[in-house]
Parts: C-alpha cells; sequence; structure tokens
C-alpha cells in the first residue's frame, strides 16, 4: 500500500503525508505530530530530487523524526524558552528575595508571618517578632529566611 | 509482495513513532509531571517542551499546580455550649511540591478536605455559639494554621480556609431572634424609666428650690417686718420719750386726758360699728368710768393749781368742755401725779 502510494505518486506522498501531520499538530497540539511532519517534508525534499528507494525513504523519515524531535527540544526547551512570566505558577519563587515583618517569632526554627493575607509557615534562625526578614529560599510551603541586615543609621 | 525488509522496516517506523510518543513530553503551563525510571520517581518536568529517556522513563504523575479551590461539605458542629450547627466552608491549596503532592500523600483533595472539616469540627467545638458567629475571622486563621502546618509535608500550600455557612437549627435562631428582641425592649424600657427618675427629680429640684425661694422670701420679709416693728418701737419710745417729757415739764394728769378720750372713742366705735346688734362691754365699765374719774382728777388738779401752772390750767380747761358730769365717787385708778418725769 505505501509501496503502491510511493511508485504512483513518488516524492510527493511525502509532502501530502506531512502537510496533513502539520494541520493534525494544529487541530490538536501537543509537539507530537509535528516532528513526523517536519520529517516526512524533509523526506519529500529528498524524494522528489534524488530517486531513493522507498524502504530507505521510511526509515530515514523514521530516523528524521527523532532527530526533529531533540533538535525541537533543543530549540523550544523549557530552559531556553523565553517567557515574560518565567515566575508563574512558582510562589515561593516570587517571594524569593522580599523582605517581611516578623508577626510571630521564629522559635526553635519555625515561625509564621503574614504574606498577601495568608499565614506562611517559615523556617530560620530564631528570631523576635517584629524583626526584619528576608526570604531566602523555600523548600515546598516552607519559606527559609533569614535576619535582614539592620540598617546602619548615621 | 513485501519482502522480510519491508515489514521490518515497516514496525521500525511504527516503533519509532511509539517512542517518540514515550519520549516527547510537552508539559502545559500551570503544571508539572514527575518522571519515574523503573517505577522510582527521578525528576519533575517543567512546563515546556521535555523529552525522557524512552523504555526507562515513564510520567508518573500530573500535578496541577494551580491555586485550586475546594469545597468543604456541610457538616454538623457541636458547639462547646451544646448548640448543633451546620458549617460548610471552602478551602483555597496550591501544589508547592509535586512529586511530594503526587507521592507523600494518596488522594490529595480528599485528604485536604478531611483534615479541613476534622479540624473546623475541634475548632468550633471549643467555641460557644455566639463566639462562633462573631469570630469568623479568629476561626479562619486558627484553621488555616492547623491544616497548612498539617499539609506541609504533603508538599501544599494551604492558602485560606474560609466558613461559609454557620446555620444554627430554626429554634435556635427564633430563640435568638427573641433574645434580641428582648434586649432591645430592656434597652427601651430602662431609658424610659431614666427619663421619669431624671423629669422627677428634676421636677422635685424644681419644687425644692421654689421652697427655698419662698422661705427666702419669707425670712427677708421678716427680717424686714421685725426691723420695721423695731423702727416703730423706737418711734414709739422717742415718741413716749417726747410725751413724758412734756409731762415732766407739765402735768401727768395729762395723760389720762389721752386716755380717757381714747377710750371713749374706743366706745363710741363699738357703738357705732355697722354689724351691731348687741353691744357687750368688752372691759368693767367701772375701768372706763375710772378714767372718767381721772379727768376730774384732771379738773380739780387744773382748777385747784390755776394760778401757779397757767400752762396746766389752759389744758384742762380745753378738756373740761369734755363730758365732765361724772360723779366722783368713783375711785381714781390712774396714775398718780408726780411731777418728776421719771415715766419712760
Amino acid at each position: 500500500m505505501i509501496q503502491a502510494a510511493i511508485e504512483s505518486l513518488g516524492g510527493w506522498t511525502w509532502w501530502i503525508l506531512g502537510l496533513v501531520l502539520l494541520g493534525v499538530e494544529v487541530l490538536a497540539p501537543g509537539f507530537f505530530f509535528l516532528w513526523f511532519g517536519v520529517a516526512a517534508l524533509l523526506i519529500g525534499v529528498s524524494a522528489v530530487t534524488i530517486s531513493w528507494p522507498w524502504q530507505m525513504q521510511i526509515l530515514g523519515f523514521a530516523v528524521l523524526s527523532v532527530v526533529a524531535a531533540l533538535a525541537g527540544r533543543r530549540f523550544f526547551g523549557y530552559r531556553d524558552a523565553p517567557s515574560s512570566d518565567p515566575y508563574l505558577n512558582l510562589r515561593t519563587a516570587r517571594l524569593h528575595g522580599r523582605t517581611f515583618t516578623l508577626t510571630e517569632p521564629i522559635a526553635e526554627g519555625s515561625g509564621r508571618i503574614r504574606i498577601d493575607d495568608s499565614v506562611w509557615r517559615v523556617s530560620g534562625p530564631d528570631t523576635p517578632a517584629g524583626a526584619r526578614i528576608r526570604i531566602v529560599g523555600a523548600d515546598g510551603a516552607l519559606l527559609l529566611v533569614e535576619p535582614e541586615a539592620p540598617l546602619s543609621h548615621d | 509482495m513485501l519482502g522480510g525488509f519491508d515489514i521490518v522496516v515497516i514496525v521500525l517506523v511504527v516503533l519509532i513513532a511509539l517512542v517518540l510518543f514515550a519520549s516527547v513530553k510537552t508539559v502545559p503551563q500551570g503544571h508539572n509531571y514527575t518522571i519515574e525510571r523503573f517505577g522510582r520517581y527521578t525528576k519533575t518536568l517543567s512546563p515546556g517542551l521535555n523529552v525522557i529517556v524512552p523504555f526507562i522513563d515513564r510520567v508518573g504523575a500530573k500535578m496541577n499546580m494551580m491555586e485550586t479551590v475546594l469545597d468543604v461539605p456541610s457538616q454538623e458542629v457541636i458547639t462547646r455550649d451544646n448548640a448543633t450547627v451546620t458549617v460548610n466552608g471552602i478551602t483555597f491549596f496550591q501544589v508547592m511540591d509535586a512529586p511530594r503532592a503526587a507521592y507523600e500523600v494518596n488522594f490529595l483533595e480528599n485528604a485536604i478536605v478531611n483534615l479541613t472539616m476534622t479540624n473546623i469540627r475541634s475548632v468550633m467545638g471549643s467555641m460557644d455559639l455566639d463566639q462562633l458567629l462573631s469570630m469568623r475571622d479568629e476561626i479562619n486563621d486558627k484553621l488555616l494554621k492547623v491544616v497548612d502546618a498539617a499539609a506541609g509535608p504533603w508538599g501544599v500550600k494551604i492558602t485560606r480556609i474560609e466558613i461559609k455557612d454557620i446555620d444554627p437549627p430554626r429554634n435556635l435562631i427564633d430563640s435568638m431572634n427573641r433574645q434580641m428582641m428582648a434586649e432591645r425592649e430592656k434597652r427601651a424600657s430602662i431609658l424610659t424609666a431614666q427619663g421619669l427618675r431624671e423629669a422627677a427629680i428634676l421636677k422635685a429640684e424644681g419644687e425644692k428650690q421654689s421652697l427655698i425661694l419662698q422661705a427666702e422670701g419669707r425670712r427677708e420679709a421678716a427680717f424686714r417686718d421685725s426691723e420695721a416693728r423695731e423702727r416703730e418701737a423706737e418711734a414709739e419710745a422717742k415718741a413716749t420719750a417726747y410725751v413724758s417729757e412734756a409731762i415732766s415739764k407739765g402735768d401727768v394728769q395729762a395723760i389720762n386726758y389721752f386716755v380717757a378720750q381714747e377710750y371713749v372713742g374706743a366706745l363710741k366705735a363699738f357703738a357705732t360699728s355697722p354689724n351691731q346688734k348687741t353691744f357687750l362691754m368688752p372691759m368693767e365699765a367701772s375701768a372706763v368710768i375710772g378714767a372718767l374719774g381721772g379727768i376730774t382728777e384732771i379738773a380739780r388738779e387744773a382748777f385747784a393749781d390755776k394760778d401757779e401752772h397757767p400752762v396746766r390750767g389752759g389744758r384742762a380747761s380745753s378738756t373740761s368742755s369734755s363730758p365732765s358730769s361724772s360723779s366722783g365717787s368713783v375711785p381714781f385708778t390712774g396714775q398718780r401725779p408726780e411731777p418728776s418725769g421719771d415715766i419712760s
């Protein structure tokens, strides 16, 4: 069937397949059909110019799919993708570096502060209430804090 | 038609498609995927395009990292003062640590709901109904602290717990309304009573003031009266002094003349008083007659010493024209004639 299609339509079979796959990707985004589509188009380009055996074309299509996926990860991967709000859904990361007034003293390494009308558990060196603290990190929902260096007056 | 190699190629393509499907993972924003290698958690995929090692890695849990609201279903709570109220609420939570939320707890949402429910029972069960209705903020705060601390190990942040409805039973609401009305009525009666009391006090004070003022008026008047009497007495005394002085210079019997004249005048007044039907002599008639006797004495003396005291005699002569036709047998009761004027 594939053999018959390739033999009757030649390299254009890959073009048709590639475009259909891209269309499927547009309708059902998931970065999955995209790579097959890209690979199909590349094989199509080569098949139109050079005459490959169809088995080789299919193998090439499979390999190119994987390569396209890996390349896509490299170029569109999370770490490299610029985001206008990189801290989306990272609530504790947003709090990092901010300073607050301690409402309840930190005793034996744990206390509470009020942030944005909610209460957060904090962990850090023992500090009396009313002190200024800076958030330096987070462990799950537990904020790691350290006393802010007292402002030098005069 | 298809050789063995052809079939291998087709199967290979299908396999590669499956491998790609298994290894390319696109994580949507707001989610985190946990990755298990041979069933053991290894890493977490953050939003974006991710590739995992096929065959050995697989996606374990797809965690929603967005803040989520959970309904805390209605439950009956018995307060400290034994009132049964129906309470429901909502809990907001957000997963902070996907692997912990995925593996440290089974059925995360169920766990949070049950944790909240039991803590609502324990917090509200330690309060009176009145506190329950008036201290919602405190209740929410307490619940948040307890549940948040308990959910901490699950990598979950409880951001907010709100008690939505507190429904006491119907008859309790009725009695609360009655209590409120009674309270208001009590205040109204107290205010009325206070008003009446203040009015009475004001009235009494006014009366007191008026009595005081009246008494002061009377006192003042009495002072003035006594002053007047003093002044009168003084005048009388002076007049008497003048008279006695005059007498000492003249004759003592002149007094008797005045007295007799007054006496007779008084009798006349009695006689002519308009409502006179019966005429009562208020004193012994003899005194009148005595007075007349005094006049005769005057007359006698006047006539006897006519030459020595022309002034006295002159006076006596004028008295002689008054009724003198009385008998001299009546004893003399008037004052003794004394030339020295020591009558004060």
